[in-house]
């Protein structure tokens, strides 16, 4: 084989292996615009370099008017290449230059067909013969210039232009490595413009003796590219090196936490919704009491749940994925040795941009030893409560009496006094009915008094009922009014008629406000008799709260007891226990609410309490 | 003196109570008057009322002990029977210091109560026959000349005419005539009636160890 055929061999297979290769890499869907765009360039380079062969070796003047005309395509797809290559990898270069290069290029195809024999002659009069180094010989065209020649040239300029300005703008912005790649494509392209370009000109013109060089003259545009692509395959390759030792780290921190966890008895976890997998630490497994090899599923997860609470945290799954993602619930679950442990779960969703839940993830802690122990302390402040509610009433008891005395005094001298009557000679049956609607009357009232004293005396579950506080302060204050009227205590009422019911127990509240009022009442004892004046107010506080509040006229609380006064066994009195604000304290916060006192700018004390209001009726 | 109608008054701030209490005593036909507070009843109560009065202790602003006071200092005496709800001894006791007639817990039997009520008119009725009574002496007394309430102490003190008269330095006959004065104005017959009355009003006329000191 001739030396001449290998050196052009050489670049059109060098462009042929990149092109394939950059194709590949844009079916595979990587960086596909500039991949496409760069096998294209590529393409045509191998195609323009065959041509440069097969016009040497041209035989007659048509093969070498066909071959210069079709020449004019494969340049066409290099112009487009080159400007798609550089207006959207690098994202620069003007739109107008682009625009006119590519319109020439297309203009300069046109004339290729429409004019003379083809853009660069009117007419190929001959075929000169040049022998090369080593006795190669190569036809080289000769004839009449087509006039339209000029747009080839002219397409060539605004592309250059075009590239230059590219590279000028990404010079001025852009890293380093922009830079480098601005200079090196902008440089290798111009070099291979002006250089296929202007020596085409020259040969075409006869002013040189030489084959065209275009194919050639594409060779620092490809080996600007494999230096790009070297580099990119060399910072892959430390990336590659980098994920390995942050998967390695990982692992490490992975270790960590599965000790960290099992430590702490905590189970972390990850549920795919839409695979419906669950994934947990080790201890996740051993927690629930599920085989290892084992999946878990949402189903399978609800399934080991106790009974009671299945539905319940199926709902707070439900909410968590129409609400904010956010997830929280206590559950049971029986575990394989039979006995009830309780669990602590939160969790959050991730959700996809159409708003879908992906997945969720969370950690689930064994709180059954916190549960038993609270579970006792509600038992031991269940029956110190029923025991506070027993003192109090030892406490009221007289006046009790003196309230129940009342009707019976009433009901017992009206059936004497009907009896007396009855006696007579002369009977007036409708003062007899007088009497007997009396008796019936007073005879409710003392059910009535008999039964507010059974309801305190009752040891019950805390009820989750509606409660009209105004109600609770008017039947607390009934029941201590003979004591209030004995203490020469005088009552200044004050109720906010539309405050909303809150929920929670009747009876308890009603032994939480007693304990307020009697107190109250303690701390007047040594008031001047004439300024004994008890403050009940209820008011509705703040967002979603109704407010009590209970003043008094007495001394105050002295400042450094402020804060201790709600102690157990914290008293000032003698007979006292000291179980009262306490029990107050318990109550109240086992309603969600809050108790504090504070001391009156005048005298005596104020003591507040809130309640949540029953959302039913805070809308 | 003529014994008029007496009145049972009633004080009780429980309304069922005051109504049921009334319709008792009206039963036995009783006069009743019925009074919702103490106050109500400070404001209507006259010094003549008489027959007796029913009180609750526990009642607000004013209760059964203090206005019981209430009445002493106004010199109301009329007898007090006081109704409680909680029998508490120290208020009892304080109660039948203060001179109450009885003290009941509610409820109430009514033949304790009717008992008490008719002990508590007889008392009333006998305190002021009593009274009565010394006025009308008190009176009496008051028509006597000097000398002769002189005379009067020394009768009383059992002193013969004679011995009198050497005392006031005057005849023994002028000292009988003082004498049968005094005892026509106090219309009575004999020395012992005479000692009897002075004894009943409570008064010591004036007598020779007095005057000296």
């Amino acid at each position: 084989m001739s030396w001449m055929t290998v050196l052009w061999s050489m670049p059109a297979s060098a462009s042929l292996t990149f092109a394939l290769l950059h194709l590949l890499v844009w079916a595979k869907g990587i960086q596909t615009r500039a991949n496409l765009s760069f096998a294209l360039a590529a393409l045509a380079a191998t195609a323009l370099t065959g041509m440069e062969l097969m016009s040497m070796r041209a035989t007659s003047t048509e093969q070498m008017a066909i071959i210069l005309r079709w020449a004019h395509l494969p340049l066409l797809v290099l112009w487009v290449a080159i400007l798609y290559f550089v207006r959207f990898y690098f994202d620069a270069g003007r739109t107008w230059l682009a625009w006119s290069a590519a319109g020439l290029r297309v203009l300069a195809l046109i004339l290729s067909f429409t004019t003379g024999q083809n853009l660069f002659f009117n007419e190929i009069t001959g075929l000169k013969h040049i022998v090369f180094f080593g006795g190669e010989t190569i036809s080289i065209p000769q004839g009449t210039l087509n006039p339209w020649y000029v747009v080839g040239p002219l397409s060539a300029l605004a592309l250059a232009a075009f590239v230059l300005d590219a590279a000028f703008t990404m010079r001025r912005g852009g890293t380093a490595t922009g830079r480098r790649r601005a200079i090196l494509f902008s440089g290798s392209i111009t070099f291979f413009l002006l250089t296929s370009v202007g020596h085409g000109v020259l040969v075409n013109a006869g002013l040189i003796n030489s084959p065209y060089i275009i194919g050639l003259s594409f060779m620092p545009i490809l080996l600007a590219m494999s230096y790009e692509l070297s580099c990119d395959m060399l910072h892959a390759a430390q990336l590659a090196q980098q994920l390995q030792a942050s998967e390695a780290e990982l692992r490490i921190n992975k270790q960590r936490m599965d000790l960290a966890a099992s430590a702490a008895e905590l189970r972390l976890w990850e549920w795919d919704i839409i695979l419906d997998e669950v994934w947990s630490t080790d201890k996740g497994h051993l927690l629930f009491g599920i085989a290892e090899s084992q999946k878990i599923s949402f189903v399978s997860f609800l399934n080991i749940l106790h009974d009671e609470d299945r539905e319940q945290v199926k709902l707070a799954v439900e909410k968590s994925m129409a609400g904010n993602g956010d997830y929280e619930s206590e559950y049971r679950i029986k575990m394989p040795d039979g006995q009830t442990r309780w669990f602590y779960s939160r969790g959050r969703i991730e959700f996809s941009k159409d708003n879908q839940p992906q997945r969720m993830l969370g950690v689930t802690i064994d709180i059954t030893r916190r549960i038993q122990a609270e579970l006792a302390e509600q038992q031991q402040r269940k029956e110190l409560t029923h025991l506070s509610r027993v003192t109090t009433l030892g406490e009221l008891s007289g006046s009790l009496a003196h309230e129940l005395s009342q009707p019976l005094t009433a009901i017992l001298c009206n059936a004497q006094a009907a009896q007396n009557f009855l006696a007579r000679d002369k009977v007036d049956l409708s003062q007899i009915q007088d009497i007997l609607k009396d008796i019936i009357a007073e005879d409710k009232r003392a059910a009535d008094i008999m039964h507010r004293i059974r309801l305190l005396l009752k040891k019950c579950e805390i009820e989750q009922l509606p409660v009209d506080v105004n109600k609770v302060v008017l039947d607390v204050l009934k029941l201590v009014s003979s004591d209030l009227v004995s203490r020469n205590i005088t009552v200044q009422v004050d109720l906010d008629q539309k405050l909303p019911a809150v929920i929670g127990d009747r009876v308890q509240l009603q032994q939480a406000l007693l304990n307020l009022i009697m107190n109250a009442c303690e701390a007047m004892t040594h008031t001047q008799a004439n300024n004994r004046q008890l403050f009940v107010c209820t008011e509705l506080a703040g967002v979603g709260n109704a407010q009590v509040s209970v003043g008094d006229l007495g001394p105050g609380i002295p400042p450094e007891n402020l804060a201790s006064i709600f102690e157990p066994f914290f008293t000032t009195k003698l007979p006292g226990m000291g179980l009262g604000l306490s029990i107050c304290r318990t109550i109240i916060s086992a309603h969600g609410g809050q108790l504090w006192a504070s001391n009156n700018t005048g005298s005596g004390a104020i003591f507040y309490f809130t309640l949540p209001i029953f959302p039913g009726e805070s809308a | 003196m003529s014994r008029a109608v007496p009145t049972v008054l009633v004080v009780d701030d429980d309304p069922a109570v005051l109504k049921a209490l009334a319709r008792l005593l009206r039963s036995i036909d009783l006069n009743v008057a019925t009074f919702a507070s103490p106050q109500a009843f400070l404001e209507q109560v006259e010094p003549g009322m008489h027959g007796c009065l029913v009180l609750d202790v526990a009642m607000p602003c004013l209760n059964g002990l203090e206005l019981q006071q209430e009445l002493v200092a106004r010199d109301i005496g009329l007898p007090i029977i006081f109704l409680t709800g909680n029998g508490d001894i120290p208020t009892s006791v304080q109660a039948m210091k203060q001179g109450a007639v009885d003290f009941l817990t509610k409820p109430v039997d009514d033949h304790d109560l009717i008992e008490a009520i008719h002990a508590a008119i007889e008392k009333d009725y006998m305190i002021r026959r009593a009274r009565a009574e010394l006025a009308e002496i008190r009176e009496k007394l008051a028509t006597l000349t000097l000398r002769e309430r002189e005379v009067l102490g020394h009768v009383v003190a059992g002193r013969l005419n004679k011995q009198i008269a050497a005392d006031l330095g005057i005849v023994e006959k002028t000292i009988k005539v003082h004498r049968a004065h005094l005892m026509a104005k106090l219309k009575v017959r004999s020395v012992a009636e005479l000692v009897h009355l002075v004894e009943r009003a409570d008064i010591l006329p004036m007598t020779p160890d007095r005057r000296r000191l």
